[in-house]
């Protein structure tokens, strides 16, 4: 009951515009000042404060599978081609003019005219007993190919990066929606609370869509993305300065909060309210951040592993702290990294040499990860997500018409690769096919909102019951289509 | 003696090839120039028709020509191999007489040399003779060469089958039949051979073998042929059995030719995993670990095939409990612990103490009164130790146990055992020896077990991972597993499914 009056004191609040109070100023200001005489004689509005919580558990509408989740998206979109969709059919194509009926009614982000095909650059092989087709940009991840589901007949409806990240990660093309580590925080709170449930680490730059593909949306500001920094203090400003200890850290928040409470009081803002539970959190991260990013106490061999050295702020970096952070409990750990769209138009942006520098800065530790979480027991009730916002076309691009310096794939929204692995996932699997040039899938497609309605449903959520009300209406992740993927649930 | 050479001259083997290939069109000349020969030769002596002896050389010079440039050609064919030796050798002799024999009667008949050869006409009738019937076994050997032996008879019909004292006709094979029971099949014998016998044994048998190779019985297909071994047990992705059939089909290596009937996909993942597991030849469906990507085709083999395809869900989700007393939980909280239930349509809870670090053995009884609705308990890095085991043994639907970084021993974890529903426990960081997981492994449900930084030897995982099969044990990575993982990034130089030498 509680719950359902702090709910309504919220929704009010919203609903409070100053077109409303200027409607009901016909009133008078009397009534405003015997209103606020009045307010002090009322029942306490501090217990109407939800304060922290907002952040605790709340209950999924299943027993979930998946209690964690890393995603680790690779910003540019790195080709599928090149990495786990075989087509050695492409390869005899290769040189060769497009066919036209790929070319019919497409718009391309910077192809023109009629392009060539470009055949795969890297050498494929199967791995593992599941016989997972691989190439060899990625000898490490071969080593735990049998944790893992590809899902290759990936497609999505945006052909540029920043929209694409932004459907991907908030199920909209437009600003304003929550992301997937909000609606997962709102939905399964979080449980260490000395620590936020949603964490962001970022190399490399960073993602093209801007902080709102960790953002909050319409949701209570509360369950936003906090980004940590790698390298260096995790957290700027996290220690207390000279002088200042402990105690006195505590009762200077505590001062703080008392002032932010009352101004609540009079000016109703929810988002005091998001402010004074960070507060009461930045105390506690204090202790817990520096505890939990500080890697200079693992084990050299695990240091090893993910081809790290303390005080680094690189991706493979992020993949331990990620560890760490799932380690203890942190419910959502987004990985962003930038620098993958391979056009051909620089030594670092292309499908050959650019390609396999990137991998060869994130394939270790990724694979590195999956042993770690396996090996600690994590990896089961942990969701692994790997992928990008879309892939890269089978042709080679041709901007402006013109021969690139390097070979290179332009954005391609009709057919990529995702993979996933623990957390309620199968094992070794290998899920939709494209056709024999990898330009559509063929056979079992899954749309960004079918993945995630797919995750989602790991957690625990029934993605179309799984709602938020906003502006009249409600609104989901997945907002109006997406089918959960069950072929890929173990 | 030409295979040295064979090997050195790409250049030399494919003209030979090429050549030696004509063999079956030019092999046609000397069989119907020495059969016009004989009949014409016959048709003169009993006078039914009129025709010059000089004729009769005349075709007899042609069919000794034909008959040579066939022997060559058939020679140069027989250097690639794959046919019956001593079938090869009778018919290459009795090709070489032909040739000798269609030689000498042209010799003797002829206008020029005929009169130079004392008792030439002694020798020419019997020279003809045998010259054509040379050619009538020699061209039946050849058959059986290139169709196996049995192939004028496979299809004799009755009564003469039985006269002449013939089997009944054996059906070929032109389908698999379904299995009974596939879990009780024995991999190679039911399932692997018999896709085998229908789209590969056909040139690859006693008679015939293509490329040197049979694979009609397990030693031989391991002996392999001219390309290697056929199979590389445990590793599918090098072994040529399953490389050639995942070749483009219009790849020349590729497997069974084209025009030929194909394998599926079920059929080529059947034989792969049938490869991982080490083609073992007598084990069963049941007595092997089943991987995801052949489920389907096993699936479609028949009844018994298909276990498993469906979403596995902890049977301990299904139960219905009493929902749990506020009070109960209160003091649970009260503790620093995290209580929630697993979700909106069950009782069951879960307990963690994330956030309660000094939570201890005092404690535990606090979760006693929730005995039924404890589904997931996670305890680690807390102060418990072996006397808390105890009471959690309790739990009776307990299905999830996390007790990482606890100072807990084997004396405390036995009394896990008894916990029906348990499915997953985490034993990483703690003082647990092989007999403590040996214990544990007991439980019949139990899935997974973490025993990383225990005090568990590799050896003791090994022996208890024989016994229970089932059962996932996960020991970390020792330091062998990581130097090996270490040296992953340089194999960059990994080989596509190229062309087969």
């Amino acid at each position: 009951m509680e719950k359902l009056l702090k709910e309504l004191q919220h929704a009010e609040l919203q609903r409070q515009t100053r077109r409303h109070f200027l409607q009901s100023c016909g009133f008078g200001l009397g009534a405003l000042g015997l209103g606020s005489l009045l307010d002090s004689c009322g029942p306490s509005t501090k217990a109407g404060i939800p304060g922290d919580e907002s952040l605790k558990a709340r209950i999924p509408h299943f027993a979930p599978k998946a209690k964690r989740v890393i995603y680790i998206h690779m910003a540019g979109a790195p080709s599928q081609l090149e990495l786990f969709d075989y087509k050695p059919q492409l390869a005899k194509y290769h040189g060769q003019d497009c066919p036209a009926e790929f070319l019919e009614g497409k718009k391309f982000a910077f192809i023109q005219g009629v392009p060539k095909m470009l055949g795969p650059q890297s050498k494929f092989k199967q791995y593992g007993q599941s016989g997972a087709w691989m190439s060899d940009y990625v000898p490490y991840l071969q080593t735990v190919a049998d944790e893992i589901t590809f899902m290759k007949a990936m497609h999505t409806d945006q052909f540029n990066h920043a929209p694409a990240q932004l459907l991907m990660h908030t199920g909209s093309a437009r600003l304003g929606r929550p992301s997937l580590g909000a609606w997962a925080t709102y939905g399964l709170g979080s449980e260490n609370q000395n620590l936020p449930g949603f964490i962001v680490l970022a190399s490399g730059g960073q993602p093209d869509a801007g902080k709102s593909v960790y953002g909050s949306g319409f949701l209570p500001s509360v369950y936003q993305g906090v980004q940590c920094r790698t390298g260096g203090d995790p957290v700027l400003y996290v220690s207390d300065p000279h002088g200042m200890n402990r105690d006195m850290r505590k009762q200077t928040i505590n001062a703080i909060n008392e002032i932010n409470k009352q101004t609540y009081e009079e000016v109703q803002d929810p988002e005091i309210l998001t402010r004074i539970s960070q507060y009461e959190m930045a105390f506690r991260m204090q202790m817990s951040v520096p505890e939990v990013m500080d890697v200079s106490k693992e084990p050299q061999f695990i240091l090893d592993m993910y081809g790290v050295k303390p005080g680094e702020g690189t991706f493979a970096m992020n993949c331990l702290l990620a560890r760490k952070l799932v380690e203890n409990d942190v419910r959502f750990v987004q990985l962003f990294d930038w620098g993958w769209d391979g056009h051909g138009t620089s030594k670092d942006h292309n499908v050959e040499g650019g390609l396999k520098q990137k991998c060869r800065e994130s394939d270790q530790p990724i694979a590195a990860l999956i042993q770690d979480l396996k090996m600690r027991g994590l990896l089961e009730e942990t969701l692994v997500i790997w992928g990008a916002e879309f892939g890269r076309t089978p042709m080679q691009e041709n901007r402006n018409g013109l021969v690139m310096p390097f070979m290179g794939r332009d954005h391609h929204l009709d057919a990529f690769t995702m993979w996933m692995a623990g957390g309620g996932m199968k094992k070794g699997f290998s899920h939709g096919e494209t056709d024999e040039l990898g330009y559509y899938g063929v056979k079992d497609r899954v749309h960004v909102h079918d993945l995630q309605a797919t995750i989602l449903h790991l957690m625990g959520f029934d993605h179309e019951k799984f709602t938020y009300p906003f502006q009249g209406r409600n609104f989901r992740l997945t907002d109006t289509e997406g089918k959960v993927v069950k072929q890929v649930i173990a | 003696m030409f295979y040295p050479l064979l090997q050195a001259s790409g250049w030399f083997s494919n003209w030979a090839l090429f050549i030696g290939r004509f063999h079956p069109v030019l092999v046609h000349l000397p069989i119907g120039f020495l059969l016009i020969a004989a009949l014409l030769e016959t048709g003169r002596r009993t006078g039914k028709i009129s025709v010059s002896e000089s004729t009769i050389a005349f075709i007899l010079f042609w069919s000794a020509i034909g008959a040579t440039l066939a022997c060559v050609a058939g020679y140069l064919l027989s250097l690639a191999g794959g046919y019956e030796e001593e079938l090869l050798s009778d018919h290459k002799w009795q090709g070489i007489g032909v040739a000798a024999f269609a030689w000498v009667a042209w010799l003797v008949k002829s206008d020029r040399f005929g009169e130079k050869i004392p008792f030439g006409p002694a020798f020419y009738l019997p020279a003809l003779g045998l010259a054509t019937i040379l050619t009538m076994t020699a061209g039946h050997d050849g058959g059986s060469l290139t169709h196996g032996e049995g192939y004028l008879t496979q299809y004799t019909p009755e009564p003469f089958r039985s006269i002449a004292g013939m089997e009944p006709i054996k059906e070929t094979v032109t389908e698999i039949k379904p299995i009974a029971n596939v879990q009780q099949a024995v991999l190679y014998k039911d399932i692997v051979q018999p896709i085998l016998e229908l789209r590969c044994v056909q040139c690859h048998n006693e008679s015939k073998q293509k490329g040197d190779l049979r694979l009609d019985q397990l030693a031989l297909i391991l002996k392999g042929g001219k390309g290697g071994p056929g199979l590389i047990p445990g590793k599918s992705a090098e072994s040529d059995l399953i490389k050639r059939c995942l070749l483009p089909e219009s790849d020349d290596d590729h497997m069974p030719p084209k025009g030929k009937p194909q394998l599926s996909i079920e059929q080529i993942a059947l034989l792969s995993w049938w490869i991982e597991q080490g083609a073992p030849a007598d084990k069963k469906v049941s007595e092997l670990k089943v991987s995801e990507q052949v489920k389907p085709a096993l699936a479609s083999l028949g009844p018994g095939g298909a276990k498993e395809i469906k979403s596995v869900e902890s049977p301990v989700l299904s139960l219905k409990v009493e929902p749990a007393d506020e009070k109960d939980i209160d003091a649970l909280k009260k503790a620093g612990l995290l209580v929630s239930k697993l979700s909106e349509a069950q009782n069951l809870i879960e307990v963690s103490a994330v956030n309660a670090a000094d939570f201890g053995d005092e404690q535990i009884t606090i979760l006693e009164p929730l005995a039924e609705q404890i589904a997931w308990l996670k305890l680690g890095g807390t102060k418990i130790t072996d006397a808390s085991l105890k009471t959690i043994a309790k739990l009776k639907n307990l299905n999830k146990l996390h007790l990482e970084h606890t100072g807990i021993t084997d004396a405390g974890i036995t009394n896990v055992k008894s916990l029906p529903y348990l499915e997953y426990i985490n034993l990483v960081d703690t003082k647990i020896t092989d007999k403590g997981l040996k214990d544990v492994a007991v439980v019949k449900g139990l899935k997974s077990v973490y025993v990383w930084k225990s005090a568990v030897t590799d050896s003791g995982v090994s022996q208890i991972r024989k016994q229970h099969p089932g059962l996932m044990i996960v020991n970390g990575l020792n330091e062998e597993e990581v130097a090996k993982f270490l040296k992953a990034g340089d194999t960059i130089q990994t080989v596509t499914a190229e062309k087969i030498q």
